[in-house]
């Protein structure tokens, strides 16, 4: 556990020199806001509409895949650390887990899930 | 002299490394053929799940739908399953490390659900494609949530019971939700998942208190330490004196493996346990979610909710009770006898109200667990044994409703004599005039309605008059009077439908359109069991009385 608090105290060190960065434009530069600077950026443009949009269904779809792999990683972490332990019979139990993950991948390609058109 | 030692050890060494490998090679040998249906079950899923979604999206073929073709395979899939589980050379022991057991009430209970999934999805087949739900994945997920209740069924640790539960539930929460275009439907499987997880966490807390307080998750594991407890007799002097120095003075001479204060602890995790199981099951003070939900799920998913899983939830939360937690039986108890009378009371008073066919079926569905639950406040071999045979009885009456149900009917306007198109049954007015369009279907959800209720000679009534009979046995006379009453009760609105069915005029003419061949041959089996089992109820006793007795062991 001990190896964490060089970890820690890095993650201290960083934030607090982020605070100082931002402290110092913050201190140093000068701020005259006026309606036309605090306004939203849209290319020169006023708005045209309203800023909430239809959510695309894709991110979500990305993000639902992202999870489903992302634990699927999680598994094979151990699995590979020990493989020389667990023999034959624990590489087939992986392959059975991959084999059914990929039968899923597989839906999810003809699906079009990938598809970003 | 010293390479004589070399030869020995490595001849040692030799004999150790092939005794390990050939530990290794016959390590689950048998045990991959004890889990054979189920992973037969899987498999085939698997193999459906690319064989739909290779052709339903291939443009050289035009984009079929494969409705009917997936739901035939996934029929034959089931029937193979049954038959695989049949012929399995392996009835009894325990596999995987403690997790999978295999015995007599295994192999009743799979092949019920295996019959309930089968019969679900026949009935529901015309159904989908009148309605137009046209995902292939539908097939899918009877598959799969069917296969990990046969997992749930012979479940012998918490883990594994866990894990099937949830992926269960996971297939149901997303058939509760299957037809994306309806508002009701959406709703159903949000509230479904909301509570559904909720359930779970409570579950999932009850096994990790246990789990914390024991070190261990194997059911038959718990039972051997709770026992050891209760013989020691070190919570009944707790209990009876009221003194603390009597029991730490008697601490001395009893070696017990926890103390009181884990036994509090695992009462906690007990009941935690029990209540997400009652949930799950829609036992009364958590029953909110269902009427909801089988109101708003598509009737094929009504039908297969209402049908498959309460076996398998039974079967687990049977084994619990009776092998793990047998010896906190009075705790217990009267938790299931409160939940009993109150599920009872429920089913009968709310179901009162209902106009709506598939809420009122819910309702009916709460009354019916509370009386399944009287079983397991009895404690003996009679009440399991009614368990089973009401369970039974149940799914084949229930079987046998939501095939009519599913049955399109045409409506026509009172006025302009014209056919506005085909609908669903949703109010129980809707079945008016049955009789006189469609005389036979009438004479069968009669039948069925009153086997719901407990009509003399029919299938209900037996079911029933073996829980109370057992229920009496065991001294439960609160139970067996809330019983007799609320099923008095509870017959006021079965009746109603069946009036309704004979006697009512409609506003708006309906006929029946014509019901499907497979649902027909459903309907005509689970009426003839209704109708004929009170001639011939022996293989049905006999195979209760086997699973009785091997659940009390």
């Amino acid at each position: 556990m001990v190896e964490y608090l060089a970890i820690f105290i890095y993650f201290l060190i960083a934030t607090g020199l982020a605070m100082i960065l931002l402290g110092v434009s913050f201190i140093a530069a000068s701020r005259k806001p006026d309606p036309e600077k605090i306004s939203a950026y849209e290319c020169g443009f006023d708005p045209f509409d309203d800023a909430r949009s239809r959510f695309d269904v894709q991110f979500y779809l990305v993000a639902i895949l992202f999870i489903i792999f992302d634990l699927e990683v999680t598994f094979l972490f151990p699995w590979a650390l020990v493989l020389n332990r667990v023999g034959l019979f624990g590489f087939w139990s992986m392959m059975a887990f991959l084999l059914i993950l990929t039968i899923g991948f597989v839906y999810e390609w003809r699906k079009g899930a990938l598809d970003w058109s | 002299m010293n390479s004589f030692v070399e030869i020995t050890n490595e001849f040692t060494q030799s004999v150790e490394q092939s005794t390990e490998l050939n530990f290794q090679s016959f390590l689950f040998e048998n045990d991959f053929k004890a889990v054979l249906p189920e992973l037969f079950l899987v498999l085939a899923s698997l193999f459906l799940l690319l064989y739909g979604v290779v052709w339903t999206t291939s443009a050289s073929t035009g984009y079929p739908l494969l409705l009917r073709n997936v739901n035939w395979l996934a029929l034959l899939t089931f029937v193979l399953t049954a038959i695989i589980a049949t012929n399995n050379p392996i009835g009894h022991g325990v596999f995987f490390y403690h997790t999978f057991l295999l015995d007599d009430v295994t192999f009743f209970f799979k092949m019920l659900v295996v019959i309930g999934a089968l019969s679900s999805l026949l009935i529901s087949m015309d159904y989908l494609e009148r309605e137009s739900i046209n995902g292939f994945e539908f097939a899918l997920l009877l598959l799969l949530s069917t296969s990990s209740m046969l997992f749930l069924i012979s479940a012998a640790d918490f883990i594994s019971m866990y894990l099937a539960i949830e992926l269960q539930s996971l297939c149901f929460y997303v058939l509760a939700a299957f037809k994306r275009d309806s508002e009701f439907s959406t709703e159903a499987g949000l509230k479904y998942f909301l509570l559904g997880v909720f359930s779970s966490g409570l579950l999932l807390f009850g096994c990790s208190l246990i789990y914390g307080f024991t070190g261990a998750i194997e059911f038959s594991e718990l039972s051997k330490i709770f026992a050891s407890l209760a013989t020691s007799g070190e919570v009944y002097s707790d209990k009876l004196d009221l003194n603390p120095l009597s029991v730490y003075g008697q601490e001395e001479n009893i070696s017990s493996l926890l103390s009181t204060s884990s036994w509090r602890g695992c009462e906690l995790g007990m009941i935690f346990l029990i209540i997400g199981f009652l949930f799950k099951l829609t036992a009364v003070p958590f029953h909110m979610w269902a009427p909801d939900v089988y109101e708003g799920a598509p009737t094929a998913v009504t039908a297969f909710f209402s049908i498959t899983p309460k076996p398998a939830l039974l079967v687990v939360f049977v084994r619990l009770l009776y092998q793990s937690f047998y010896d906190f039986m009075i705790e217990w108890q009267t938790f299931i006898i409160f939940c009993s009378v109150a599920s009872m009371f429920l089913g009968s008073f709310a179901g009162l109200a209902q106009h709506r066919i598939k809420r009122l079926l819910a309702y009916s569905s709460i009354g019916h667990v509370g009386y399944l639950l009287i079983s397991l406040c009895c404690g003996t071999l009679e009440g399991l044994q009614g368990l089973a045979i009401y369970l039974v009885i149940y799914i084949v009456v229930t079987i046998n409703i939501f095939a009519v149900i599913m049955t399109p009917l045409r409506r026509t306007s009172h006025s302009a004599q014209q056919h506005q198109g085909v609908e669903r049954i949703k109010y129980t007015t809707d079945l008016a005039m049955l009789a006189k369009g469609n005389p036979l279907l009438a004479a069968t959800l009669t039948v069925a309605v009153f086997s719901l209720a407990g009509i003399p000679p029919l299938a209900g009534f037996y079911g029933k008059a073996f829980l109370f009979w057992a229920a009496l046995s065991s001294s439960q006379y609160l139970l067996a009077l809330v019983g007799i009453l609320t099923s008095a009760i509870s017959c006021f609105y079965y009746i109603r439908v069946v009036k309704i069915m004979y006697f009512e005029a409609p506003q708006n003419w309906l006929s029946f359109s014509r019901m499907s061949k497979e649902s027909s041959l459903v309907l005509a089996l689970t009426t003839f069991f209704i109708v004929a089992l009170m001639a011939y109820p022996y293989p049905l006793y006999v195979a209760s009385h086997k699973v009785a007795l091997a659940l009390s062991m």
